[in-house]
């Protein structure tokens, strides 16, 4: 008998990756109407809208200058602090966002992903595109005051090595990715985690040099220090405007592998469990 | 002979119970270990995990032809809808293979994914997109769409500001205008009045009477299934216990619900429904002057009893309120019992309903009881479900489905003047 030709074929286990992405390619409506459902309905009802894209950035940047800057001095090693904190917030809820938000994947769409068939991989893919928009808006926002500072006060230039900062933000959005991807599996199962990694991404900003540059850190524990992998990303932003001095990338290396390592891990897990995890929400 | 689009070889899916403790962590912990370390294959060892796991299916075998439109009855949880949320990807199967050819769009609630916040246009691409329509196709479609909604005064207003209605008359239409090889639907259409009802069913013929369509139905509606499948499965516990023509399929699996759901008798303490006033004890739907006939049709007179254990500390005069719901929900009859003065003791409550008073579908009827200061003592939810179907010949010229919840035989008469 001649074997037929089938257009598809549901089979226990998991989908190959090398099938999936051509699949999300014929969703990418889907994926732009997410990501419209998301930007529009988030300041839908709001009085001041969409200007809260604006506001939190600031409104986090004078609550850190006042409380790091003014109450506990910290030393910004000579870059001006309001733009300091500016940037520092900026990154560090992107990468929150785009973490905790791939996190809750299953969580959030378990009403949806129990009714309808598509590639699962469009709702985090929706979610950190939808927060890297908002993120660029926030950061047009950092280089207008950036710029703004310098007309004013001088003494700030900025190097063609800007250019190395769209991968600097990939890598970060990777990681988030990656780290997200990996617990969404895991949280719908055990609400417990959910908890966990909440009080643990709030506990590991402080580790990061997120409000305070890397070398405030003692020398005994700089080694353990730049092995967080948001450690060498923050600082080459962070010196790219304010310092100018050449970084080793040798020190970028570590970082790097971690985020490849995980982030195809993450995707791994999420494409193994993404069928069965649904049994258990 | 018609290509098949569906053929399904062997398909079994187990579902884990849901025991979420520190043992089902360690176990899965464990299995991660594992699968570090020792790249053991996951498929899960039979007998390992069978106390705490059921088969919702097994070893399911069918094929199913271009243009078929399937029906599927059973009780509930005997598989249905794992079966076809197997077909729509939805869940996966623990073991077997599902082999197709064409699109698939599954329709197992309608209006999935609208967004509140979200205008009712926006709704549209939104949920369009979600049930696999591209953007130029609902461009393409947007005009018909809103135009069978009806709502299209109200189609640029955030649907959190529409009435359940329009809300459900939108989502209905966004799932109308999907056009897929394959469309699986799972008791989509008991949704809206009645009027909306008739422009659904209408739809559905309209898209079954397309011969290069096939559509997978699951419906607790008898009735639609016998108007507009082409055949139909009956699943009993996880597995196909017959196959064929919708007619025969339907009146095999009627006459065996009937035993199974028209008498309970709660013989032990733990599963009798009631409280510490009001205890169950049978219930039963019996057909009055059936002469062997096995199907409860439109002219069949029905009587229900049940018989319940009082108790009271001192006698109280009690009323029972009785409400008779259509599948979808609305309510037919709301009857109050005569005021009974009750103490302790073993009760019988009886209630007729006429021939040629309920029209054909499924209805269900719950009981609650009162005290003299108007509170409930026990509200009996599920005190009985049943299926009536129509006797007419349903492929006649003359047949016309009636839409009413109820069919009464009032007298009618057309006379010529002289």
């Amino acid at each position: 008998m001649v074997k037929e030709q089938w257009d598809w074929e549901i089979r226990p286990g998991a989908e190959p990756i090398f099938k999936t992405i051509p699949e999300l390619f014929r969703y990418k409506d889907l994926l732009n109407s997410l990501i419209k459902k998301e930007l529009t309905a988030s300041y839908q009802q709001s009085i001041i809208g969409v200007a809260w894209l604006f506001f939190q950035p600031l409104l986090t940047t004078i609550f850190y200058f006042i409380v790091f800057g003014r109450i506990v001095k910290v030393d910004t090693g000579g870059i001006p602090p309001l733009l300091f904190y500016m940037l520092g917030s900026i990154l560090w809820s992107f990468f929150n966002d785009c973490l905790v938000g791939t996190m809750y994947t299953f969580m959030h769409q378990a009403h949806i992903f129990q009714k309808i068939y598509f590639p699962r991989l469009i709702v985090p893919l929706a979610i950190v595109i939808n927060h890297s928009i908002r993120f660029s808006i926030q950061f047009l926002l950092f280089l207008f005051v950036y710029f703004g500072w310098s007309f004013i006060y001088g003494g700030l230039s900025i190097s063609f090595s800007i250019l190395l900062i769209p991968f600097l933000f990939l890598q970060l959005l990777m990681l988030a990715m990656g780290i997200g991807l990996f617990i969404s599996v895991f949280i719908s199962k055990y609400r417990d985690i959910e908890f966990v990694v909440q009080f643990l991404v709030r506990l590991f900003m402080f580790v990061s040099p997120v409000i305070y540059p890397a070398s405030m850190v003692p020398k005994e524990y700089q080694t353990i220090y730049w092995l967080n992998p948001l450690t060498p990303i923050f600082e080459i932003i962070r010196s790219l405007f304010f310092i100018h001095q050449s970084f080793e990338v040798s020190r970028l290396m570590p970082s790097i592998i971690f985020t490849l390592v995980i982030f195809s891990y993450g995707l791994v897990v999420f494409q193994k469990r993404e069928k069965i995890v649904m049994d258990v929400v | 002979m018609r290509d098949k689009v569906i053929i399904a070889e062997n398909i079994s899916k187990q579902y884990q119970l849901g025991i979420l403790n520190s043992s089902s962590l360690k176990r899965d912990l464990e299995g991660f270990w594992r699968n570090i370390f020792r790249k053991q294959s996951t498929q899960i060892s039979n007998g390992d995990l069978d106390k705490n796991s059921i088969w919702a299916l097994k070893d399911i075998f069918f094929s199913i032809s271009q243009g078929d439109v399937v029906g599927f009855v059973g009780h509930n949880g005997a598989g249905k809808s794992t079966l076809l949320k197997i077909i729509a990807r939805i869940a996966a199967p623990t073991s077997g293979v599902v082999y197709g050819r064409g699109t698939i769009a599954s329709l197992l609630e309608i209006g999935t994914g609208f967004h509140p916040e979200l205008t009712g246009r926006e709704n549209i691409y939104l949920n369009g997109n979600l049930l696999g329509m591209s953007k130029n196709q609902i461009n393409d479609r947007l005009d018909a769409i809103i135009d069978f909604s009806g709502v299209e005064k109200f189609i640029d207003t955030p649907v959190k500001r529409y009435s359940s209605g329009m809300y459900v008359r939108l989502a209905f239409s966004v799932a109308a205008h999907i056009d897929p090889n394959i469309l699986i639907i799972d008791e989509a259409l008991s949704v809206g009045d009645t009027a909306f009802q008739q422009k659904c069913i209408a739809k559905m013929k309209d898209v079954s009477s397309q011969k290069d369509k096939t559509i997978l139905f699951v419906s607790h509606d008898m009735n639609s299934v016998q108007q507009l499948c082409t055949n139909a499965f009956w699943l009993e516990n996880g597995k196909i216990k017959a196959e064929g023509k919708p007619i025969d399929i339907v009146n095999q699996y009627l006459s065996f619900a009937k035993n199974a759901t028209l008498l309970k008798e709660f013989k032990n303490d733990t599963e009798t429904p009631g409280n510490e006033f009001v205890k169950i004890q049978r219930v039963e739907l019996k057909q009055i002057n059936a002469i062997g006939e096995a199907i409860i049709n439109v002219h069949t007179a029905l009587q229900l009893s049940v018989e319940f254990i009082m108790a009271l500390q001192k006698p109280e005069s009690i009323m029972v309120e009785l409400l008779l719901f259509t599948y979808s929900g609305s309510t037919v009859l709301d009857i109050f019992s005569p005021i009974t003065e009750m103490g302790n003791g073993l009760y019988d409550l009886k209630f007729s309903i006429p021939a040629n008073f309920l029209n054909d579908g499924t209805y269900f009827i719950s009981l609650e009881f009162f005290n003299k200061k108007a509170e409930s003592l026990f509200k009996f939810q599920n005190c009985v479900f049943f299926e009536v179907v129509d006797d007419k010949d349903t492929t006649s010229e003359w047949y016309r489905k009636c839409w009413a919840a109820v069919r009464p035989n009032f007298p009618i008469q057309i006379t010529q003047h002289t």
